[in-house]
C-alpha cells in the first residue's frame, strides 16, 4: 500500500514576482523536503536571486509559498525567520563595523539573552577559523572567512531550510569546499537546504535534487543521480531545452 | 577677551554639534536629512521654558518633559514624513515632506508661543561665574550624548542593531531584524538628542522660535564638514564652528561672521563635496 | 511603401500645445478685465499677484523643471528690490531712471542666480537646499546691517515709474503685461529642447548625459533666466510696497514661491501659476487665516507630497486618465528605418585596446580589446561579473578606464565626458529603462535628438523661428522613430503608464533619434516576452544592415546566437573568445565558463 509521502517543508507554487513593472519571476514550482539539498542553477539573469528573495520576503510576491505548513506570502523576513527559514543573501554581505560575536548575535536578536549566548557559541563551535576571531570586526576578515561569517549567521538560529545565494562566489577552491562540507553536515544533522550555484558539478555532487531556471521559469527539475544530467543541464543553460524538459 | 571666545566659541559649537549628530542618528537609520533637526534644538529651548520657566515644574520633570516632546516629535517624523517617502520612486521627495513638517512645527510655535525671543530659566542655583552654566551645560549635553552613543552601540543589542541598519539595511532586513521599529526608535532618540540640545542651549540662545532656521542651517554643517552620518567628525566640525563664529563676531562683527561662515562652508563642500572626512559618491550608472 | 506622415497640426503634440495655451489665454482676459470688477484693495492683491508670479515663473523653471531644491529664492527678490530702490532713489550714486534701475536689479539678479545656483552642479540635493537657506538669511541680515546702502532697519522708499504706471490700475497693467511675458517665455521654454532637457536632468540624469544634455551649460542658462526675472520681481515689489524694510522680504515669502510651484506640479507652467494665485489670494479671505497661512501652506504642502505629488497639474491631466487598451502587441516597422537613418555613413571602427579598470580591489575588465565594426551586430556576453555592462560603461565614457582608451577611427575619445559620445553619434539603452515618467511618450523620445536643434536658449524663449523649425524637425523625426519602434499610438500617453517592454522599444527609439553610428544595447531583452525578444531581433538586425554597428550586450543567449554577426565572451573582465556564433556555440572553455566548471 502507498505511504504518501510527508508534506514538503518549503511548497512554493504559482509563484510570480519582480521588481516594480519588470516581472522576473513567472509561475515557479518548487518544493523542497525536509532534511534535503536542493540545487538552483540556471544562467545569470534567470532569477535565482529573485527567487530566493521572493521566497524569504524581500520581494512582493503572488501565487503561494507554504513552509512548514505556514503561508508566508506576503509576509516579512522577519516572519520567515521566526518559522525557521533563513536566507544569505549573495555576495557575503556582513557587518563589518561590528565584531564576528555581534553579527552572530545580531542573528538571534530577538530570543531571550541567555539562549543567545548559547547559540552564538554553537555557531562559532561550528567554525573554528571564525571563531578564533570572535572581537575582530569583521572587516578585517579574508572575503572567505566573511562568507563563512555569513552562513554562520544563517545557521546560528538553527534553521529548518537555510537558502545559500552563490556562497561560492569570490572564494578560492579550498574555501567553496569548507563552505559546502557545511552544506553536507548540515544535512545529515536534518536541516534542509536550497543552494544557488555558479559551480554546477560541486553542487550536483551535494545535492539531492537540482532545478534549472532560465528567463525566469523552471526548465529542468530532476534527481541528482540521473544519468543523462550534464547534458540536460548544458541545453537548458544554452536555451535550446523547453520546459516540457521535465521529468523525476 | 580670548577666554570668552573660547568659552562661548565652545559652548554653542556644542549645540551645533548635537544638533548634527541629531542629523546623523536619523540619516544613520534612514538615509535621508530630515529638516525638523534644527525645529527640535528651537522646541528643547521653547519647551524647556514652557514647563519650567511658565509653569514652574521642577527642573527635572521639565527637562524630561522637554525631552519626551523631543522624542515625540522626533517619531512623528519618521511616521508621517519619512517612511511614506522611502517606498517612492522619487528618492527627493523627503526634503519635501520634512521641510514641510518643521515649517508646521515652527510656525505653530510661533503663533503659540509668539514670536519673540522669551527668557530661558536659569536651571541650577549657583552663582554666576565666568565659567556659567550657561556655557558648562552644552559642553556637558554633549559629552553624555557621546559617551552614551558609544555605550550604546558597543553595549546593547538595540545599539549594536542600529549599526548594522546604518550599515547595510537590505542585509539587516534579510536577517530578519525588525527594521521599522529600529528606524522609529533611532528617530525617537534623535529627537530627544535635540530637545536637549535646545534645552542645555536654552539659556545662551533663550525661547526663540526664529531658532529653527539658525540651527537648521548651523547645525547641517558640522554634518556637510564632518561626513554624512559622522559622529565624531560632527563634533569635531561643530566646535570648530563655534569657535570660528565667535572670533569671527568679534573681529569683524555679526553680520559679516554669518557672511565668513556661509562663505567658508561654501568654499568646503564645492572643493569636497563629501565633506572633509566623509566618503566619495559611489557609482550612479 | 506605406507613408506614415503625420501632420504637425494633427499629433497629439500640437493638440497638446493648443490645450495647453487656452487656460493661460483665459487667465489673461480675467487679467485684463479685472480692474472692471475689483476694487482698490484687490487691486492691490492683483498686482502682488502678478509680481509674485514673475519671480515663481522663473523659480518653476529651476524648481519646476531642472527639479533643484531652490528654497532661499527670496533672496533674489530682496536683492532687486535694493537695487531697484537705491538705484532710483540715489543714495549711492545719482539717481537713475526707474527702467534703467528695473533692467539694472535684473542683471543684478541674474548674477546672483547663477551664483546661488551654480552649488547645485556638485552638491546632494538637502545641501543644496539648505545652503539656499543660508544665503537667503544673510542677504537679509546684509541689508539689515549696510546702513549706509539701504538705510538699515529704516528702508529705502521703493521706486515709482512714470505716467501711465505710477496710478494704480497703470502699475497693475504693467506688471500683468510682465507676468504675461513672463508666461510666454517659461511656456516656450517648456515647450522646447531646452525644457525638456530640464526635465531629463531632474528624472534621468545619466540617459540624459547619453543623449548629449550637458548640466553645467543648462542650468547656467536656467539660473541667469530666473534671477533676471527674479531681480526684475523684487523691483517691481518695491515699487507695490512704496517702502522696503529686510523684514518684509521673510523666509515665509520663500516658502510660499515654493510651494507653489510644488502645488502646481513640476513640468507644467499652469499648475505653479494657479498655485500662485492660490496662495496669493487665500489668505486674504480672512483675518485669521493671515496669521496661519505659512502653516496652512506648509500643512498643504505635506498633503500633496504624500498623496499627490504630482501636485495640480496632475489632477486636472483628463487626457491621462483615458484608459489604455489592454492587451497591447507591439508592432515594430523596420521597413522604415533607412527614412529615419538616412543615408549609409562612412565607415567608422570603434575600437578598444588594452582597457583596465578596476574598483578598488576588484578588477572589472582586464587588458580588454574589440572592434565594433559599422553594418554588424557584435554580441557580448559573459557570466554575472565579467564586465559587460562596465565596458559598454567605459565606451559610454561614464567611466574612465586606468589603462588603454576607446578610439573612434583612431581618434581618441574623452574618458568621463558621456555627454560628448553623442555628438559623435554614439548612442546607447539602458539595462532598467531611464525615461521620465511624468513627460509623454513623444517628449522622451524627442530627447534623443536635443543635440540635433541649433536654436539657442534666447531663440526658444522668444519662440523665433529657428526655434520653431528645430520643434518641428525633432517632432517628425521622434515620431517616425516610433513609428519604426511600433508605438506611434501611443506618442501622446504619460511615459510611466506604460509597459515596461514599450519602454525597453521607446529607449530604443530614442537612441535612433541621433541617426547612430553605433548603437550600444544593454541587456534590452530583459523582462520581454517570445514574441517581443523576436520583434527585437528583426529590428537589431535592420538597423544594422542600415549601416549602425550593434553592440548587443545580453544573457539571452538565444536571441545572441541568432542575430549575432560576431561574438565575444568576456569571463572576469578578459576576453574568454571571439568569434562567429557558430565557432563560439561549440568553443569549450565558453561552455565551461557559463557552466561554471
Amino acid at each position: 500500500m502507498p505511504i504518501s509521502a510527508p508534506d514538503p517543508l518549503l511548497n512554493v507554487a504559482g509563484l510570480s514576482s519582480g521588481y516594480g513593472k519588470i516581472r522576473v519571476l513567472h509561475g515557479i514550482d518548487l518544493t523542497v523536503r525536509e532534511s534535503e539539498v536542493v540545487a538552483l542553477l540556471g544562467p545569470n539573469g534567470a532569477g535565482k536571486t529573485t527567487l530566493l528573495r521572493a521566497v524569504s520576503g524581500l520581494l512582493p510576491v503572488t501565487g503561494s509559498v507554504r513552509f512548514g505548513g505556514r503561508d508566508l506570502a506576503g509576509l516579512n523576513p522577519r516572519d520567515a525567520v521566526k518559522a525557521g527559514l533563513a536566507h544569505v543573501i549573495e555576495g557575503h554581505r556582513v557587518f563589518r563595523q561590528l565584531t564576528v560575536f555581534d553579527n552572530l548575535l545580531l542573528g538571534v536578536y530577538d530570543l531571550p539573552r541567555g539562549e543567545r549566548l548559547a547559540r552564538v557559541e554553537e555557531a562559532l563551535g561550528l567554525f573554528p577559523e571564525i571563531a578564533a576571531k570572535r572581537l575582530e570586526r569583521a572587516v578585517s576578515l579574508s572575503g572567505g572567512q566573511q562568507q563563512i561569517l555569513a552562513v554562520a549567521q544563517g545557521l546560528v538560529r538553527r534553521p529548518r531550510l537555510l537558502m545559500l545565494d552563490e556562497p561560492s562566489a569570490g572564494l578560492s577552491p579550498v574555501l567553496v569546499d569548507r563552505v559546502l562540507e557545511v552544506v553536507r553536515r548540515l544535512r545529515e544533522a536534518g536541516t534542509a537546504v536550497l543552494l544557488v550555484e555558479q559551480l554546477i558539478d560541486k553542487a550536483l555532487a551535494i545535492a539531492d535534487r537540482v532545478y534549472a531556471l532560465a528567463r525566469g521559469s523552471i526548465v529542468l527539475e530532476a534527481g541528482t543521480a540521473e544519468p543523462d544530467l550534464p547534458q540536460r543541464l548544458e541545453r537548458a543553460y544554452l536555451a535550446t531545452a523547453k520546459p516540457a524538459d521535465i521529468a523525476m | 577677551m580670548v577666554q570668552s571666545i573660547v568659552t562661548t566659541g565652545l559652548a554653542i559649537g556644542c549645540i551645533y554639534a548635537l544638533i548634527g549628530i541629531t542629523y546623523n542618528v536619523m540619516y544613520s537609520a534612514s538615509r535621508v536629512f530630515s529638516f525638523t533637526a534644527g525645529t527640535l534644538g528651537m522646541l528643547g529651548g521653547v519647551l524647556g521654558a514652557l514647563f519650567i520657566g511658565r509653569m514652574g515644574m521642577p527642573v527635572a520633570a521639565g527637562f524630561l518633559l522637554a525631552l519626551a516632546g523631543g522624542a515625540l516629535l522626533g517619531l512623528v517624523t519618521e511616521i508621517v514624513a519619512v517612511r511614506p517617502v522611502l517606498k517612492s520612486l522619487d528618492q527627493h521627495l523627503y526634503v519635501l515632506s520634512t521641510l514641510a513638517l518643521a515649517l508646521m512645527v515652527q510656525q505653530f510655535t510661533a503663533i503659540e508661543w509668539g514670536t519673540e525671543a522669551r527668557p530661558f530659566p536659569r536651571l541650577l542655583d549657583i552663582p554666576r561665574g565666568d565659567f556659567d552654566q550657561q556655557f558648562w551645560l552644552p559642553m556637558l549635553a554633549c559629552a553624555v550624548v557621546i559617551v552614551g552613543l558609544e555605550l550604546l552601540h558597543r553595549h546593547t543589542l538595540v545599539g549594536r542593531a542600529f549599526l548594522a541598519i546604518a550599515e547595510d539595511t537590505y542585509a539587516a532586513r534579510a536577517l530578519g531584524l525588525p527594521e521599522r521599529g529600529l528606524r522609529m526608535a533611532s528617530f525617537a532618540l534623535a529627537g530627544a538628542i535635540g530637545a536637549l540640545a535646545g534645552f542645555a542651549g536654552g539659556q545662551m540662545l533663550l525661547a526663540f522660535f526664529g531658532n529653527a532656521p539658525l540651527l537648521t542651517f548651523y547645525g547641517f554643517v558640522p554634518v556637510a564638514l564632518g561626513g554624512m552620518g559622522n559622529n565624531r567628525g560632527a563634533v569635531v566640525a561643530g566646535l570648530l564652528l563655534g569657535l570660528f563664529q565667535q572670533a569671527a563676531n568679534f573681529l569683524v562683527g555679526g553680520i559679516f561672521a554669518s557672511v565668513a561662515v556661509f562663505a567658508v562652508f561654501i568654499i568646503v563642500l564645492l572643493v569636497r563635496p563629501e565633506g572633509l572626512a566623509g566618503a566619495a559618491v559611489q557609482r550612479r550608472v | 511603401m506605406t507613408q506614415l506622415r503625420l501632420s504637425r497640426t494633427d499629433t497629439p503634440g500640437a493638440r497638446l500645445a493648443f490645450g495647453a495655451a487656452l487656460p493661460l489665454l483665459a487667465l489673461l482676459v480675467v487679467g485684463l478685465a479685472f480692474p472692471l470688477f475689483g476694487g482698490g484693495y484687490w487691486g492691490v492683491i492683483a498686482t502682488r499677484a502678478c509680481i509674485y508670479w514673475v519671480l515663481v515663473a522663473g523659480l518653476n523653471l529651476v524648481v519646476g523643471f531642472a527639479g533643484q531644491i531652490a528654497i532661499g529664492w527670496v533672496a533674489l527678490l530682496t536683492l532687486g528690490a535694493y537695487t531697484t530702490s537705491v538705484l532710483a532713489a540715489g543714495n549711492v550714486m545719482p539717481a537713475l531712471h526707474p527702467y534703467l534701475a528695473l533692467a539694472i536689479s535684473g542683471v543684478v539678479g541674474a548674477i546672483f542666480g547663477l551664483i546661488v545656483g551654480l552649488p547645485a552642479l556638485r552638491l546632494r540635493t538637502f545641501y543644496f537646499a539648505i545652503t539656499t537657506l543660508g544665503f537667503a538669511t544673510i542677504v537679509t541680515q546684509v541689508a539689515l546691517a549696510w546702513q549706509s546702502v539701504t538705510g538699515g532697519g529704516v528702508g529705502v522708499p521703493g521706486p515709482v515709474f512714470p505716467e501711465p504706471f505710477s496710478s494704480q490700475w497703470g502699475f497693475y497693467y504693467f506688471c500683468l503685461a510682465l507676468a504675461a511675458i513672463c508666461t510666454w517665455m517659461t511656456a516656450n521654454i517648456a515647450a522646447s529642447r531646452f525644457g525638456r532637457a530640464l526635465t531629463a536632468i531632474r528624472d534621468a540624469e545619466v540617459a540624459a548625459e547619453a543623449c548629449g544634455i550637458a548640466k553645467p551649460a543648462l542650468l547656467a542658462m536656467i539660473f541667469l533666466f530666473s534671477g533676471a526675472v527674479a531681480g526684475v520681481a523684487g523691483g517691481l515689489f518695491a515699487s507695490l510696497q512704496s517702502y522696503i524694510t529686510p523684514d518684509a522680504f521673510t523666509l515665509d515669502l520663500s516658502v510660499l514661491f515654493f510651494i507653489a510651484i510644488l502645488i502646481g506640479g513640476h513640468g507644467s507652467i499652469l499648475g505653479p501659476l494657479l498655485g500662485t494665485l492660490l496662495l496669493t489670494v487665500l489668505p486674504e479671505f480672512s483675518a485669521p487665516l493671515v496669521a496661519w497661512s505659512t502653516f496652512l501652506y506648509a500643512a498643504l504642502l505635506l498633503v500633496i507630497v504624500l498623496a499627490v505629488p504630482g501636485g495640480i497639474a496632475d489632477l486636472i491631466d483628463f487626457k491621462n486618465r483615458r484608459p489604455l487598451e489592454t492587451g497591447r502587441a507591439i508592432m515594430p516597422r523596420p521597413d522604415l528605418l533607412p527614412r529615419l537613418l538616412g543615408d549609409a555613413k562612412e565607415a567608422d571602427v570603434l575600437t578598444l585596446e588594452d582597457i583596465t579598470l578596476s574598483f578598488g580591489a576588484l578588477r572589472a575588465v582586464d587588458g580588454l580589446n574589440l572592434r565594433i565594426k559599422p553594418a554588424e551586430v557584435h554580441g557580448l556576453i559573459g557570466p554575472n561579473g565579467s564586465g559587460k555592462t562596465t565596458t559598454l560603461n567605459v565606451i559610454s565614457g561614464y567611466y574612465a578606464p586606468q589603462l588603454g582608451a576607446v578610439s573612434l577611427n583612431g581618434a581618441a575619445l574623452p574618458a568621463l565626458a558621456p555627454a560628448q559620445r553623442a555628438h559623435v553619434r554614439i548612442a546607447r539603452t539602458f539595462q532598467t529603462p531611464r525615461i521620465i515618467g511624468s513627460a509623454s511618450l513623444l517628449e522622451n523620445v524627442m530627447i534623443g535628438a536635443t543635440v540635433d536643434g541649433t536654436g539657442t536658449f534666447i531663440e526658444s524663449l522668444l519662440s523665433l523661428p529657428r526655434h520653431r523649425r528645430d520643434e518641428a524637425m525633432l517632432h517628425d523625426r521622434a515620431m517616425q522613430a516610433l513609428a519604426v519602434v511600433g508605438l506611434e499610438r501611443l506618442a501622446g500617453v504619460r511615459a510611466d503608464r506604460l509597459q515596461h517592454s514599450e519602454l525597453r522599444f521607446a529607449e530604443i527609439a530614442r537612441a535612433l533619434m541621433l541617426r547612430p553610428a553605433f548603437l550600444l544595447l544593454d541587456e534590452p531583452a530583459a523582462g520581454l516576452s517570445a514574441a517581443e525578444i523576436a520583434q527585437l531581433g528583426a529590428l537589431v538586425v535592420a538597423i544594422a544592415k542600415a549601416g549602425t554597428g550593434v553592440l548587443l550586450v545580453e544573457h539571452h543567449a538565444e536571441l545572441i546566437f541568432d542575430i549575432c554577426d560576431q561574438v565575444t565572451v568576456l569571463n572576469l573582465g578578459r576576453k574568454l573568445a571571439s568569434g562567429t556564433p557558430a565557432e563560439i556555440r561549440s568553443h569549450r572553455e565558453v561552455v565551461d565558463a557559463y557552466l561554471g566548471a
